[in-house]
């Protein structure tokens, strides 16, 4: 009897099948991403070659339309956000219930990044076109609603236009000045409202999904404290500009490590797993913090990526996917503008993360 | 003058039953298993048509169980 319920239900079961089928749709996208060869090869080009080459695989749509009004530099980028936005949607698109309701709320990091931008827009005056360009619209704000935002005259429009949306509460406090406050507030935000949805639930989904995310703080805390120490800063303060909920570096231990200097704060990491990563290329009197940025990035997409073959069913390859993917729009991007300001290949290849 | 009736199940009527459950009992199974391979297959299909031969293949894969299931029942019959 119990089994002809769940068969009713259809709760666990049934989700495995739309799990099937978008997991291999988005594998099979993985697939046609970049491969890691391509990166040298393309370091050889020149900007208008890079464009073409991109035009030829899988951006071909992107530049096509954007060929006419843009070009150069400026052509690649904009096919680059708009491939990324419009790949997104397809995630959307092609997911339902439990699945699409978790992408979104991965994506809202768009919807954040859309409304920084355009508050910064007009923080700084720039032209409504100007702001337009730099919209990716990834999450579920719409371009045409984005765009319609950023003809507003003022941030005062702006802000009342988002009134009844989870945001608005956080966008009435800014008064044209605490712009980095506001900003800082919508990024909690966006980890409140994810761990709000893994924290309630007991779906194993929920719980993969929330240790990909507390994962992925764990690497963006590591960069801002290896930045911070660098910069030989002890201020108990800064604890403001972390993320609560790390895997494995817990808020308290981050705690203590605000008040330690650079030195001290290596020999701490000993204790985690991610040491074992970076141990060769960290040491106190280090120069740049690129090789241990690149590394680390590098270990969050090989530890994703590792993740999702043991989750086959499940959300991760999915957000294996996105990481993947804008990891290799952000790799373009790097090469492109290296490229543009002259930039010598060694210092472009050292920014690169394959 | 009490009769004592006999009833007894035809063994004819227990094979068939046999057989039904059989057949029956395999066919919901290799549904069951066919149901992710069939998604899988089509969303892969989507990205790349290409593999119709391969995803066609692997979905009627666990077509074998009811097939057993289906000897199964001509050997009891």
């Amino acid at each position: 009897m119990q089994l002809l319920q769940k068969f009713k239900r259809g709760s666990g079961s049934k989700s495995h099948a739309k799990y099937a089928y978008t997991v291999s749709r988005v594998r099979a996208m993985k697939s046609k991403l970049l491969p890691k060869e391509t990166y040298p090869r393309l370091m050889n080009m020149s900007i208008d070659e890079i464009a073409r080459f991109i035009g030829e695989s899988g951006y071909t749509e992107d530049v096509d339309e954007l060929a006419l009004r843009f070009e150069g530099v400026d052509l690649i980028e904009h096919s680059l956000n708009r491939n990324l936005s419009v790949t997104f949607r397809k995630l959307l698109n092609i997911s339902e219930g439990e699945v699409n309701f978790l992408i979104a709320e991965y994506l809202k990091e768009y919807d954040i990044w859309n409304i920084k931008t355009i508050l910064r827009g007009k923080y700084c005056k720039a032209s409504t076109k100007e702001i337009q360009e730099a919209l990716v619209a990834g999450g579920s704000l719409t371009y045409t609603l984005l765009s319609g935002l950023a003809t507003k005259e003022s941030y005062e429009e702006v802000v009342s236009e988002f009134e009844g949306t989870e945001y608005y509460p956080i966008l009435e406090k800014y008064d044209g000045t605490n712009l980095s406050d506001i900003e800082n507030l919508l990024d909690k935000l966006y980890y409140a409202g994810l761990f709000a949805l893994a924290g309630s639930s007991k779906s194993k989904d929920r719980k993969l999904f929330a240790k990909f995310i507390r994962a992925g703080i764990d690497i963006k805390n590591l960069m801002i404290l290896f930045r911070l120490k660098k910069a030989g800063i002890t201020d108990p303060d800064m604890i403001k500009l972390m993320i609560e909920g790390g895997l494995e570096i817990k808020f308290k231990d981050i705690q203590r490590m605000m008040s330690l200097s650079f030195g001290e704060f290596i020999e701490e990491l000993n204790k985690y797993s991610y040491w074992e990563e970076i141990s060769d290329i960290v040491s106190s009197d280090m120069q740049s913090l690129i090789h241990v940025e690149t590394r680390l990035k590098k270990y969050r997409l090989k530890s994703a990526s590792s993740f999702s073959h043991v989750y086959p069913l499940s959300i991760v390859p999915i957000m294996d996917y996105i990481l993947t993917k804008q990891n290799e729009v952000n790799n373009l991007r790097i090469i492109v503008r290296g490229k543009e300001a002259n930039l010598s290949d060694e210092i472009i290849r050292e920014q690169l993360v394959i | 003058m009490v009769t004592e009736a006999v009833t007894m199940a035809d063994p004819a009527g227990l094979k068939a039953i046999g057989a039904a459950l059989a057949v029956g009992l395999t066919g919901l199974a290799s549904a069951y298993a066919e149901r992710d391979i069939g998604a899988a297959a089509i969303g892969a299909m989507a990205e790349n048509e290409g593999l119709f031969g391969k995803g066609l293949i692997l979905t009627v894969i666990p077509e074998t169980i009811v097939i057993f299931g289906l000897v199964v029942a001509i050997l009891m019959l």
